[in-house]
């Protein structure tokens, strides 16, 4: 039998474009000699929406109700970005209030997503009842959405100039509550999922980053901090009123899916602390600076990157404007496009077949933010 | 406001002190733009890497400027050490874009100097493989070129939808009623 | 594998005794939040069909289309929209843009079919009863349309009565194109204008920088839009889609802008004569009617003499409009410039003393009455004929020819048009103190709501419901205006509400002059006892056709003494449309 082992044959699989627990579609070519992987490639495409080639076509005001699809579980950092950059190269300012807001928007969007990732980290190892849980939890915040901005998933809330729609009456007292409820069911999150003993057998040691490398490498958010390594754009470069707000950043030892799904854990409870302190600082004032007729809104030619720390890392905008009623272009990085593609590949070197989905999970991979 | 960007003009002068023709802007706060040219970029990003600090590639784009025949690579380079941004703009004849790869200093160069490749046709010497990303079998115009007709391409592949095809123009049925001609006139600018 | 880690998840068990919050027996449907952005609502009577919703979706869900009981009309393109909801993203910025308000987006969402034609919705023609379920709907506090106007600096009104220089400033550069940036070039202004201007594109060509351009559109059917730009009674702005929520495009002001910005039109708009046809035109009046036809049957190659009875062109734009509002020196570059291309105007020239209606008719392939209405009505009181009781109409043209008129210390208007306001103004600024006298009331005014407002900056009185019913003298000079008060009363035949005098209210102002100013007629004692026979004239106006042909073939006209709107614009139409007709006429065999 030993003997037949050592001679094993390089097999090829091709894993996806389904998956359990990412949302969107990839495939990933596994060259394999037994259930380890030699070698893998990523393959996209099956989501290329051209966003970014729609927007030169259309006005800059009907870019913002695109931008938010081409992150499902986390919109708002599209739609937050792109106006920043057009409010850069415009020099426009953005009253306080919306601004407090945004950030509001941003932390309810990443507790979101992070119970999203719960669900897919723990359906990728079987753990089923954890999807349900996290899923369901959401919805609340969801409701949120919905009373804030009209739409559950896709907000369209934020826009140049400040937000749509000022906090209907009663709304902080709602977020608090919710806040309050997901703030009691980490308990039964920690129970089911960050103390299991399943869990952490299967997370620990696995799909380890070489912490030296991590920066060289791309490597962003919370596969970034969960190598030890500080860095966060919310501290790097404060964007809206994050330098108001009291928050540390939190990292975690390990290099490995353990150490980033620890870091997303207590992220959790850093997003409800942030979001109590905004709804406690948040100003009373006007929600939008108005720009131009949108018909006829031509944005200086000029060009701007700004960057989000999205629930999966920093998530930035290159927007260049030739002074016209339409974008030059608009470029987005999404983490996943590293993590993703040249990070997955080579973590998943080496191996088992079982942990291909687990891994890429732990990364945050989502590839309608690769393929935009 | 000068004050506070001391570090920004500092490195401007570090870069300038090593390549005299870089042309370095300082944007504002944590952020310069350089402008370079395509023969040396390697070296000069690998210095920026190395000894300047800008570890993080944050992502390579490409702007099409069709009006004066060239591509613009922006290479966006961050400094975690200083927290400033960098873009490093190349600008490329579009007759003949070919620029040194950089997938050797990052390995996710690869993919972004891989897409770029497939959408917009610019040449990576020394890349590994420029093998499609995200296109599949495609031979038309790279599509993230200004001059690929969008429309036309959606005009010629998919079919629209019946029933709408009362729609009428605002502007023109106005027009029409009131018997008014709009001229065309060659607009100057 | 610690014990701890493989019994805590166990704990997940207590779950089982737990009510399920989100599924409900019996199926209850979601009670959606207050915003909720669902399937759309028109209000279908609100909505002008301005297709702004169209032009803003960003999936191009929205169609224009024509629906059954909604007609086209003034200020309404009689289009509707109609919704993909297959296309639909229900982003709302269809709701944000919309500049009446009528659209909307509502709490309901559930709709499926395999038919895709059950996918288009015209919203509030398909399901009215969403109408009671109205959730995502404009805001008051953030808006995409700019409602504000760019204000328009003026004089001083203490300053302005000292001379007759130009009240309005004018746009500057930067102000114009941020008031043309406002307009989302619908064309809805164009269903009023008289002229049918191009408006759309005359204001997104000076949004755009394009001054030029500008200048060439409003030429295309307009050859006095200097005057127009400060003098239209601006019936487009009346209409505008965003007057329905705010402010109208300055449309005015914008031309106004657009043609001040060039002193010689001739060197933008290098306009091509066609060669000489052969075909003469003799036209009647130098009036906006006049001039425009022959401006544009210049430019088509006729031969065109304008017969004018005063030193100077322009009708009643000259003779009537006061300087502080169209300085001569806008009216001699227009006059200049048609001069300029070809039209041939034969000054201090009455039709039917200096030279007769037939000679006209004889030397010319076609003829064009534009006399305009210059002769006065009387008030019908008695005192009329007494010293300095003065007529409006006649004191605006002397005080325009550089005469003088006495006004004395204290002048009463009578009239409420903008004939009577420009007489009150012009008479403060001889030094009078002025008081206008109108039979209804100031909302019921047919002159422009600015004007009115100026007069009285300017310090001018003016008393509604007010009837004149004697003018007392004294010495055979005006002494005192003896006038009733009015209440208004409903119009038995459903028009606007009628003033009746009410008995015994009844009061006496001393006053130096009267100058009346209840409208104007035409003189038709030029035309020869054979033609007055043959040449149709009802109640007073010249009955024409489409193409502003008159009874007899060869005779058209327009103007004042055709139309019924009786302002300059509506001048220029019927000179363009007359055009049309005499082209048609001399040169279609």
């Amino acid at each position: 039998m030993a003997a037949l082992l050592t001679k094993e044959k390089e097999t090829t699989l091709y894993l996806g474009p389904q998956h359990p627990g990412i949302t969107g579609n990839m495939m990933v070519e596994l060259k394999l000699t037994g259930d380890t992987i030699q070698r893998a490639k990523t393959h996209v495409g099956y989501l290329h929406r051209a966003f970014e080639k729609l927007m030169e076509e259309r006005l800059w005001m009907q870019c913002f109700p695109i931008v938010c699809r081409i992150c499902v579980p986390e919109p708002d950092p599209n739609e937050e970005n792109l106006a920043r950059a057009i409010e850069e190269i415009e020099g426009r300012e953005v009253p306080e209030r919306a601004q407090y807001i945004r950030v509001l928007m941003l932390e309810l969007a990443r507790i979101t997503a992070y119970l999203m990732w719960m669900g897919g980290q723990s359906g990728s190892m079987g753990l089923y009842t954890m999807p349900q849980w996290s899923i369901g939890d959401r919805d609340y915040i969801l409701d949120l959405f919905e009373e804030l901005t009209g739409g559950r998933v896709y907000h369209m809330y934020i826009w140049a100039g400040g937000v749509r729609r000022d906090l209907p009456v009663g709304f902080k007292d709602r977020v608090r509550k919710v806040m309050d409820y997901i703030e009691s069911r980490l308990v039964d999150y920690d129970r089911l999922l960050f103390e299991n003993a399943i869990f952490l057998k299967r997370a620990q040691g696995i799909g380890i980053i070489d912490k030296e490398k991590a920066l060289e490498w791309g490597v962003v958010g919370p596969p970034l901090r969960g190598c030890g390594i500080a860095h966060d754009v919310r501290k790097d470069e404060p964007y809206e009123v994050y330098d108001q707000l009291d928050f540390e950043l939190i990292t975690h030892e390990g290099n490995d899916v353990y150490s980033r799904a620890m870091v997303r854990r207590k992220e959790i409870e850093q997003s409800i602390h942030i979001i109590r302190q905004v709804l406690d600082k948040m100003p009373s004032g006007p929600i939008h600076n108005p720009g131009p007729n949108p018909l006829k809104w031509k944005v200086p030619a000029g060009d701007a990157y700004v960057r989000t720390e999205s629930a999966r890392g920093e998530f930035g905008y290159y927007v260049v404007s030739d002074g016209s009623l339409k974008p030059r272009r608009v470029h987005v990085r999404g983490p996943a496009y590293v993590h993703g593609i040249a990070l997955l590949e080579h973590l998943l070197q080496g191996a088992n077949v079982a942990d291909v989905s687990f891994i890429m999970n732990s990364l945050g991979t989502c590839p309608p933010e690769i393929e935009r | 406001m000068d004050s506070k960007l001391i570090k920004e003009q500092e490195i401007k002068r570090n870069i300038n002190n090593a390549f005299r023709s870089a042309e370095v802007t300082v944007v504002r706060r944590r952020r310069i733009s350089v402008r370079f040219r395509a023969g040396i970029l390697p070296a000069f990003i690998s210095y920026l890497k190395e000894y300047m600090g800008f570890v993080h590639l944050v992502m390579i784009s490409c702007v099409d400027w069709l009006e004066d025949n060239q591509f613009e690579l922006v290479y966006h380079l961050w400094s975690y050490e200083e927290h400033i941004h960098a873009m490093i703009k190349i600008r490329l004849d579009r007759d003949n874009a070919q620029i040194k790869s950089l997938s050797s200093l990052w390995p996710h160069a690869e993919t972004y100097e891989r897409e770029i490749h497939e959408m917009f046709g610019v040449d990576f010497e020394g890349h590994p493989g420029l093998t499609d990303l995200i296109l599949e079998d495609w031979s038309d115009l790279p599509p993230m070129r200004r001059d690929f007709d969008t429309r036309a391409f959606v005009a010629e592949t998919f079919e629209w939808r019946k029933g709408r095809e009362d729609a009428q123009d605002v502007r023109q049925t106005i027009s029409a009623r009131y018997g008014e001609t709009i001229p065309e006139f060659k607009k100057d600018k | 594998m610690s014990i701890k880690g493989t019994l805590l998840p166990f704990s997940a068990l207590k779950f089982l005794g737990k009510k399920p919050h989100t599924v409900r027996y019996p199926y209850q449907k979601k009670k959606t939040a207050e915003r909720y952005r669902g399937f759309h609502y028109n209000d279908i009577e609100e909505c002008i069909g301005c297709g702004t919703c169209a032009t803003i979706c960003q999936n191009e869900a929205i169609d224009m289309i024509q629906i059954e009981g909604i007609e086209a009309k003034k200020g309404d393109s009689g289009l509707r929209p109609r919704v993909d909801n297959g296309r639909c993203c229900w982003c709302g910025l269809c709701v944000e843009m919309c500049p009446t308000g009528s659209l909307s987006l509502t709490d309901q969402y559930l709709h499926t079919s395999s038919d895709p034609e059950s996918y288009l919705l015209v919203p509030g023609v398909d399901h009215p009863e969403f109408a009671e379920h109205l959730s995502f709907v404009k805001d008051d506090e953030v808006r995409l349309l700019d409602l504000a106007r760019v204000p328009m600096k003026e004089l001083d009104p203490q300053e302005r009565v000292k001379s007759f220089a130009e009240v309005v400033v004018g746009y500057m550069q930067e102000e114009a194109r941020r008031e043309a940036t406002r307009c989302i070039d619908c064309g809805i202004c164009v269903t009023a204008c008289p002229d049918h201007m191009h408006i759309p594109e005359y204001i997104g060509a000076i949004a755009d920088a394009d001054d030029e351009l500008a200048l060439k559109y409003i030429y295309d059917n307009n050859p006095m839009p200097e005057m127009c730009g400060k003098v239209c009674t601006r019936q487009c702005e009346t209409v505008c889609a965003i007057g329905h929520l705010g402010e109208p495009i300055a449309i005015r002001w914008l031309k106004r802008y657009a043609t001040e910005q060039f002193p010689d039109p001739a060197a933008v708009l290098n306009p091509t004569i066609a060669p000489a046809n052969g075909k003469k035109v003799g036209i009647v009046g130098a009036g906006p009617a006049g001039l425009s036809a022959g401006y544009y049957l210049a430019l088509r190659g006729f031969d065109v003499t304008i017969y004018e009875a005063l030193p100077k062109a322009g009708g009643m734009t000259f003779a009537g409009i006061p300087k502080y509002r169209f300085p001569m020196d806008s009216l001699d570059k227009q006059i200049g410039y048609m001069e300029k291309i070809g039209v041939k105007i034969k000054y201090n020239t009455r039709v039917g003393k200096d030279i007769t209606f037939q000679e006209i008719r004889k030397n010319n392939d076609a003829t064009f009455i534009g006399i305009g209405f210059h002769v006065p009505y009387k008030l019908g009181i008695s005192g009329e004929d007494l010293q300095n009781s003065i007529q409006a109409i006649e004191f605006l043209r002397t005080i325009n020819l550089g005469g003088n008129v006495y006004v004395g210390k204290k002048a009463v208007v009578i009239g409420g048009g903008n004939v009577a306001i420009d007489a009150a103004r012009v008479a403060r600024r001889l030094g009078a103190e002025v008081t206008i006298l109108y039979r209804r009331r100031v909302q019921d005014m047919p002159a422009d709501w600015e004007e009115i407002e100026a007069a009285e900056d300017e310090g001018v009185e003016i008393i509604p419901q007010g009837i004149p019913l004697e003018i007392i003298g004294e010495d055979g000079k005006v002494k005192a205006v003896k006038y009733g008060m009015a209440e208004m009363v409903p119009d038995p035949r459903g028009g606007r509400p009628r003033p009746k005098l009410i008995e015994g209210n009844e009061h006496i102002m001393e006053t130096d002059t009267i100058i009346g100013a209840i409208g104007q007629e035409a003189d038709y004692s030029f035309l020869p006892e054979d033609l007055k026979e043959e040449l149709k004239i009802e109640r007073g106006r010249v009955v024409v056709n489409e193409f502003k042909q008159t009874s007899i073939p060869d005779v058209f006209a327009g103007g004042d003494n055709v139309n019924r709107t009786m302002d300059a614009i509506s001048a220029i139409a019927d000179g363009v449309k007359a055009v049309e007709g005499i082209t048609h006429y001399l040169m279609d065999e």
